[in-house]
This record gives C-alpha cells, sequence and structure tokens, in this order.
C-alpha cells in the first residue's frame, strides 16, 4: 500500500519534471530573441573569433635602423637583425631624428640604433659595445617581436665574438665554448609551440561564449516571463505552488540538453575546424562539459531571477564578459592577481571551466589529471543548485496559501498601480494620436 | 519657430528624458555602478604592474650540491618561485598540465661531473605557451639566470688564470642592448590594456544605453509622446533626448583620463586636452553607431543583440591587444567602423608619442563624421516613431 503511493508519487514528480523541460524547450523555441543568442551567437561567435586571429602570429613588424658605425660588424648584427621572423628593416635612416619622426608616425615600430665607436669598441675589447633598441608601446606584441629579435641576435653574436677572441689566443675552439658557454640552454615550448596569440587567446573564449551566451539566454527566457506576468516560480499549468525540485529539475535538464549541443560544437568542433589545439579525448571533453554546463546553468538561473524585464540583462551585463575573462587567470596571472579578486574568480564556473578546457585540450591533461577543476566545478553546480532552491524556495513561498490573503491585498494593489500607468500610457498614445492627425495630417495612422 | 523657442522645445524633451533616467533603476545600475566598478575592478587587479613571483619547477637529475645551487639561484629572485622539486620528467610535465607551474627546467644526470670536466652538459626549459604571460616572465628569468651562471664559471676559470676583475666583466659581456620603451619607460602592463579597455567598456554603456532608451519608447509605444514633447520635429526630438546622454558621459569619459593620469600616473607625452577631446568625440562617435543600429533595426531587443555583438567586437578589431597588421586584409579595413580604433589612435599619439596634435586630428575628424551618419537613418527612425509598426518583441 504504502509502496504503492510512493511509486505513485515518484511518476508524479517525474512526470510534472518532464512537462516542466518540454514547457521550457518550447519557450526556448518560440523566442526568437532567445534562439538569436543561444543558436545564431553561439554558433556564429566561435567562427568569428577565429577569423579574427586567423593569422595566428605577427611577423615582420617593420623597424628603422640606424646605422652610424657603418662597420662589417654592424652590417652583420643588423643583417641577423633582418633574418629574424620577428621583424624585418624597412628602412635604414641617417639620422636618429629621421628615424624617431618614423616611429611617431609608426610607419615603424622599432629603431636599432649602432653608435659611431662600436666596432671600435668591439675590436680593442675593453669595454662593452652599446646598441640601442627604441620600442613602440603601443602594443604588447611590437614590443615583444622587436624586443625578442635584437635579444637572440645579440645573445648569439655575443658568444661568437668571445669564442672568436678566445681562439685568437690560441685556445681551441671546443674549449672555447666551454668557457663562453658552460652550459649551453634550448627554450622548449612544451604546448602552444608556435606562441601564437590566436591559439593563446581564441580556446579561452570558445568556453566564455558558450557561458555567456548561456547565461544571456536564460537572462532573457526569465525576464520575459516576469514581463508577461507568467508565472515563473509555480508549474506550468498549475494554481499553487508546487516542489522547487521540480521546476529547477526540469527547466535546467532542458538548458543543459541544448548546451551539451551548442557547447559540443565550440568546444569540440571548432577546435578541429580551425586547427586550434585538440589534444583532449572527445569522451573526456564532453564528461568535463557535463559539470560545466550544469554549473553555468544554476549560475545564470540563480543570477537571472533577479531579472525584471525582457532586455535589461544584456543591458547591465555585458560588461561581465570582460570582467570574467580578466579574472579568470588566464591572461594576467593568479599569482600576481589580488587576493580578493582571485576569491572572485574562484565562485565563477567560467574560471574553472576555461582553465580545465585549456589543460585539456591545449596541453593534453587527462580528465584525471584535470580533477582539480572538474571537481571545483561539481561543487559549484551543487552550490549554485542549492542557492536556486533557497531563492525558488523563498519565492515560491510568497505563493503559498498562507500568504494568500497578503498576497492578494498586495496584487491588488499592484494591478491598480499597473491600471494607473497603463491609463497613463494610453493618455500618451492619445494625445501623440490626436496631435499627428492634426499637425501632420499626411501621414495617416 | 524662433531659435530661443527651439531651445526651449528641446530643453523640454531633455527634461522629459531625465525624468525616465532617473525613474528606472537599469539606467543608474548599468551607468554609473558598472563604470565605478570596472574602474575600480581594473585598477586593482593588476596590482602588481607586473607579474611577479611564477611559479615553476626543477626536475633535478643530478641531485649534486651544484644543481641545489641552481634551484636556490632561481628562488632568490624577483619573478620564478620554485614550488616542486622533482625527479623526473613526467612529474613536472603533470604539474604543467595540471597548471601548477609555467615552466621547468631539466638538469641532466652528470651534470656537476660534466661540468667540471668542461662537457658542456645542456639544460633545457619547457615552458607553456598556453598562460603566454606566466611562461613569458618565468622564461626571461630563467634566461638571465642560467646566463649569468655561464658568466660565473668564465668568471670562475678566467680568475684562476689570473685576469683582473675589471677586465674579466668587459670580456664577459661584448655586446650590451639598452631598451628604451618610447612612451612607457617602465614597460607597465596597465598602460597598455587600461587606458583602451575603460573607454572601451564606456563605449558598451553608451551603446548599450542609446538604443535602450531610443528602443523601448518603440516597445512601450511612448514614442508618439516623445514626438509630441518636441512639437513633431524629429530633430528637436533626438537632440532632446540625446543631450543629457553626451553630457553624462562626456564627463564619465574626462573623469576616466583624470583618474588614469592624475591618480594612476600614466604618462601624457601629448596634450591631455586634446586627449579629452578625443573622449568626447569618441563618445559622440559611439552614440550615433547606437543611433545607426536604432534607426536600422527599430526592435528593441534585436537592436541590442547587434548592439551586443558590435560592442564586443571592437575589443578585438581595435587592435589594440593583437595589431591590425596581423589581422586579414578584409578585417584590416572592417576596422575603421569601430569608433575605438580611432580613439586609440588618439592615445597612442597623445600619450605615448606625444606627436603634435596635428597627428590626432585625422582620427578625431573620422570620429567626428560618424555624428554625420545618423542622419541616414533618421528618416526611417521617424515613421517608426510615428506608426510604431515594428513587432513589440
Amino acid at each position: 500500500m504504502d509502496v504503492q503511493r510512493l511509486i505513485d508519487s515518484f511518476l508524479t514528480r517525474l512526470h510534472d519534471t518532464w512537462r516542466v523541460y518540454v514547457h521550457e524547450l518550447r519557450r526556448v523555441f518560440r523566442d526568437s530573441g532567445v534562439m538569436l543568442i543561444f543558436f545564431v551567437a553561439g554558433l556564429a561567435y566561435p567562427i568569428l573569433y577565429n577569423i579574427i586571429y586567423i593569422k595566428n602570429i605577427v611577423r615582420d613588424v617593420e623597424v628603422a635602423v640606424v646605422d652610424m658605425s657603418a662597420s662589417q660588424s654592424s652590417r652583420e648584427f643588423v643583417f641577423r637583425f633582418d633574418a629574424t621572423p620577428e621583424v624585418c628593416v624597412s628602412h635604414t635612416c641617417a639620422t636618429m631624428d629621421e628615424a624617431k619622426a618614423l616611429l611617431k608616425s609608426q610607419k615603424v615600430h622599432g629603431i636599432l640604433y649602432i653608435p659611431a665607436d662600436y666596432e671600435t669598441v668591439l675590436v680593442t675589447g675593453l669595454e662593452t659595445a652599446h646598441i640601442s633598441l627604441y620600442c613602440d608601446m603601443s602594443s604588447f606584441l611590437y614590443m615583444k617581436n622587436v624586443y625578442t629579435a635584437a635579444n637572440m641576435v645579440m645573445l648569439d653574436y655575443m658568444n661568437r665574438i668571445q669564442v672568436d677572441r678566445y681562439e685568437a689566443v690560441n685556445i681551441g675552439e671546443e674549449m672555447s665554448w666551454a668557457l663562453v658557454q658552460a652550459v649551453p640552454f634550448e627554450a622548449v615550448a612544451l604546448f602552444n609551440p608556435s606562441g601564437g596569440y590566436g591559439s593563446f587567446l581564441v580556446p579561452a573564449i570558445l568556453v566564455l561564449i558558450v557561458f555567456q551566451t548561456l547565461f544571456f539566454g536564460i537572462n532573457m527566457l526569465h525576464g520575459t516571463a516576469r514581463e508577461e506576468n507568467t508565472e515563473v516560480y509555480i508549474l506550468p499549468g498549475r494554481k499553487r505552488r508546487a516542489s522547487v525540485f521540480r521546476l529547477l529539475v526540469g527547466r535546467g535538464a532542458a538548458y543543459f540538453v541544448l548546451y551539451m549541443a551548442i557547447g559540443a560544437f565550440g568546444m569540440i568542433l571548432v577546435p578541429v575546424i580551425f586547427d586550434l589545439p585538440h589534444l583532449a579525448l572527445v569522451g573526456d571533453m564532453l564528461r568535463f562539459m557535463v559539470p560545466f554546463l550544469l554549473a553555468s546553468v544554476y549560475f545564470s538561473i540563480f543570477l537571472a531571477s533577479f531579472q525584471r524585464e525582457r532586455e535589461t540583462g544584456m543591458v547591465t551585463m555585458l560588461f561581465s564578459s570582460l570582467i570574467f575573462f580578466f579574472v579568470s587567470g588566464f591572461s594576467w596571472p593568479w599569482e600576481s592577481m589580488n587576493p580578493y579578486w582571485k576569491a572572485f574568480g574562484y565562485i565563477l564556473p567560467s574560471t574553472w571551466g576555461m582553465h580545465g578546457y585549456l589543460h585539456m585540450q591545449s596541453m593534453g591533461a587527462t580528465l584525471a589529471t584535470t580533477a582539480r577543476e572538474y571537481n571545483m566545478l561539481w561543487l559549484l553546480a551543487l552550490i549554485y543548485f542549492l542557492a536556486c532552491v533557497l531563492l525558488y524556495g523563498y519565492k515560491a513561498w510568497h505563493y503559498d496559501a498562507a500568504a494568500r490573503r497578503e498576497q492578494v491585498k498586495r496584487e491588488q494593489m499592484l494591478r491598480q498601480r499597473w491600471e494607473e500607468g497603463r491609463k497613463r500610457i494610453e493618455e500618451r498614445h492619445e494625445k501623440g494620436r490626436l496631435f499627428i492627425e492634426q499637425h501632420l495630417p499626411d501621414k495617416r495612422l | 519657430m524662433t531659435l530661443s523657442g527651439q531651445i526651449q522645445n528641446v530643453l523640454r524633451v531633455s527634461k522629459r528624458e531625465v525624468k525616465m533616467l532617473l525613474v528606472r533603476p537599469v539606467y543608474i545600475f548599468s551607468t554609473i555602478f558598472v563604470m565605478f566598478f570596472s574602474i575600480f575592478f581594473f585598477l586593482t587587479l593588476f596590482d602588481t604592474g607586473s607579474p611577479e613571483k611564477m611559479p615553476i619547477a626543477v626536475v633535478d637529475m643530478d641531485c649534486s650540491s651544484i644543481s641545489r645551487r641552481v634551484v636556490h639561484e632561481l628562488n632568490a629572485t624577483q619573478s620564478v618561485d620554485v614550488v616542486a622539486v622533482t625527479h623526473t620528467f613526467e612529474e613536472a610535465r603533470v604539474l604543467m598540465q595540471q597548471g601548477r607551474v609555467y615552466a621547468f627546467v631539466v638538469i641532466p644526470e652528470r651534470f656537476y661531473a660534466d661540468l667540471a670536466s668542461f662537457k658542456r652538459p645542456e639544460v633545457v626549459f619547457y615552458m607553456n605557451n598556453v598562460y603566454t604571460l606566466g611562461s613569458n616572465t618565468a622564461s626571461k628569468q630563467l634566461l638571465t639566470v642560467m646566463t649569468l651562471a655561464s658568466g660565473a664559471f668564465q668568471r670562475e676559470v678566467l680568475r684562476k688564470k689570473g685576469l683582473p676583475d675589471y677586465l674579466i666583466m668587459k670580456r664577459l659581456q661584448p655586446v650590451a642592448i639598452d631598451g628604451h620603451f618610447v612612451g612607457n619607460p617602465s614597460s607597465n602592463y596597465l598602460v597598455y590594456l587600461v587606458g583602451i579597455l575603460l573607454p572601451g567598456i564606456l563605449g558598451l554603456i553608451v551603446l548599450m544605453i542609446t538604443i535602450y532608451s531610443i528602443g523601448s519608447e518603440l516597445k512601450w509605444k511612448t514614442s508618439r509622446d516623445w514626438l509630441h514633447a518636441a512639437q513633431g520635429s524629429i530633430t528637436r526630438a533626438m537632440i532632446g533626448k540625446l543631450l543629457p546622454h553626451v553630457v553624462f558621459y562626456c564627463v564619465f569619459g574626462v573623469m576616466i583620463n583624470i583618474i588614469l593620469v592624475r591618480y594612476m600616473h600614466f604618462p601624457v607625452n601629448g596634450s591631455f586636452v586634446w586627449l579629452n577631446v578625443g573622449m568626447m568625440a569618441y563618445v559622440l562617435a559611439m552614440q550615433s553607431m547606437a543611433v545607426i543600429i536604432v534607426g536600422l533595426i527599430p526592435i528593441l531587443r534585436d537592436a541590442l543583440s547587434v548592439g551586443a555583438l558590435y560592442g564586443m567586437l571592437s575589443f578585438s578589431l581595435s587592435g589594440f591587444t593583437f595589431p591590425k597588421m596581423g589581422m586579414l586584409t578584409v578585417l584590416q579595413s572592417l576596422t575603421n567602423i569601430f569608433p575605438l580604433r580611432h580613439y586609440y589612435l588618439v592615445y597612442v599619439n597623445e600619450v605615448l608619442f606625444g606627436n603634435p596634435v596635428s597627428q590626432s586630428l585625422p582620427s578625431i575628424a573620422i570620429l567626428l563624421s560618424f555624428v554625420g551618419l545618423q542622419m541616414l537613418v533618421v528618416r526611417r527612425l521617424h515613421s517608426a516613431m510615428i506608426y510604431q509598426y515594428f513587432p513589440k518583441d
């Protein structure tokens, strides 16, 4: 007997959840605005960002050379500098003023200045020969290219000069090298070996796009429901409040199922199409997406509950994309971040999603190695789900029978205010209409 | 109508607008709160100005006194922090894949023995370019330490040969490069980023709020009343509506620059006044882009979506992080439709280079020409206001 009732009750709950799920999906597909965010933005943004950064690397930054020494060694230095992939010598200037004018008008992004006494100093070998380098600071990448190229050439060149000097005093070549560079070193980029800007930035952006489109879409759905006065906190088609769990599980499942597809496109397929790093196993990546999407869904549902109007979410929260990006500790390292902002980043699903995704896709970590991010996402999913339960429970309580009388009174008052407001707006409509009829008779309404 | 009458009329529309702005919390939240939060965020996030104490690992296969000294030397530097010493490559690789270290150094077996017998043992750095800034900082520091280590070894040998110290030092470094960072001598990360990011966020606010304030008149069908307040003139209606916004955002823009220059001590090599003229032109340009978007698509929700797309793209396409020369040719010309690009040029000119103002004027002129562009959509917007025939949502 009891077992029968238990089963019945369970089946009712399951059925309710299913109805919430179907209802929510229907709302998504009927709302062109949400469809635009989920399907057009969610699918087009990943492609768009790939196209912007498709060249990936900045090569051959234009540099001017002022060679006052005009000697063999200075020419050789310039030649080697020009030969690096990072820069190309586009102008050779006679004076520093000329070169500075080029730099200031951004025709070149760096100046290499070799002083007149360069070769003399090198030959006598008693002093250090100085070469001056001026970098355009308008973009980080210009500075990096110019500086790296000059340093590489300088280090290489310096070692050879030293070896030549030792050889000149009859120390054998091998011994000279052992003196000059006792410990040869080699730098190997283990991941993102090209060091490209696109292959650095775009993978993180892909995760952020999934997170943000989900966030804005859910915001819009919720705002629409509030605006149309359809009840957000009770089951569809019912008058009385019902279980918060059925609502949240059904709704969450609808977004989750949609985003497993959209997310798989952005996070798994797009990297393959555009040849971004995609080292993770597809199965691992899909398993990682489960807690990431769940955490993002309940994070968004929680914040969307404070939304009253369809469009305001986008107006107020658009800037958050930049905040979420910088607070994640991806471009600016965590270790140098203010502890408060670090903590703020910790509670965002996007932070852990980005790091876990990068570790798996760009760095080939397995799901077991990514346990920290994976577990944090499950924890966040749980926390935000519970936060939603509390919030929905609180709101649903307002609709409860015990509070009904008060509710009726409040609703009456609100309705009265709403009527007044509508009357005011109608008056304005009427005034506007009359005005147009009187003053612009040719524009018929 | 007389001129004073016209002005009075415009002011009446402005008064109506200000009333609406004060009533809706969304306006106050998404302008004042968002702007101050962003300023606070970006000025406190990059607390140190440049990254410090990046975690690295050392794979010590040698386990000799000299390899332990390398770890000590590395720990003593400002940029890196040895958080783990492992004995196999695998362990260090996993640490890197977990994001715990940005780079690691492999000290090979028999390192000490080879070094002592002049066999040149090779040291390899592995760095993780997925986190560019961290790995760059770490690898730069590692390179310096290793160069110094080689130098120290050479110095010891030369000393034993009896050369005086002052001659050794010159010998150790025959060539040196003096770097000059034009306009940003300390190579401060904030100057690269925040000087454009904050105006960029201001631009987003201008864009979205302008679209919202015009679009919601259409959505709630109060546009005829708006036109009524302007006595039927679309010009006065637009000027009156946008005037309070312009004043407000220009004040914001100048405030951003004052904060950056006065309190964050950004270098200004050119004219601060012209920088702010550029800022105001940028605000006007952003606003007229908003009018164009909402004029072409007089449906609030769609206009906002398009505005969001356009606004977010302007960060990538203005070329202040990834330079314009690295983009596809099609995109290079596309950068011109983003006012942030032109403001960036003014910023570079006035803050970094300090060129005469004639170099900034073309960019400012382009920004101002955006204002003229909105004339193209005014007629369409006018009829949308009268007939209200676009779907509400």
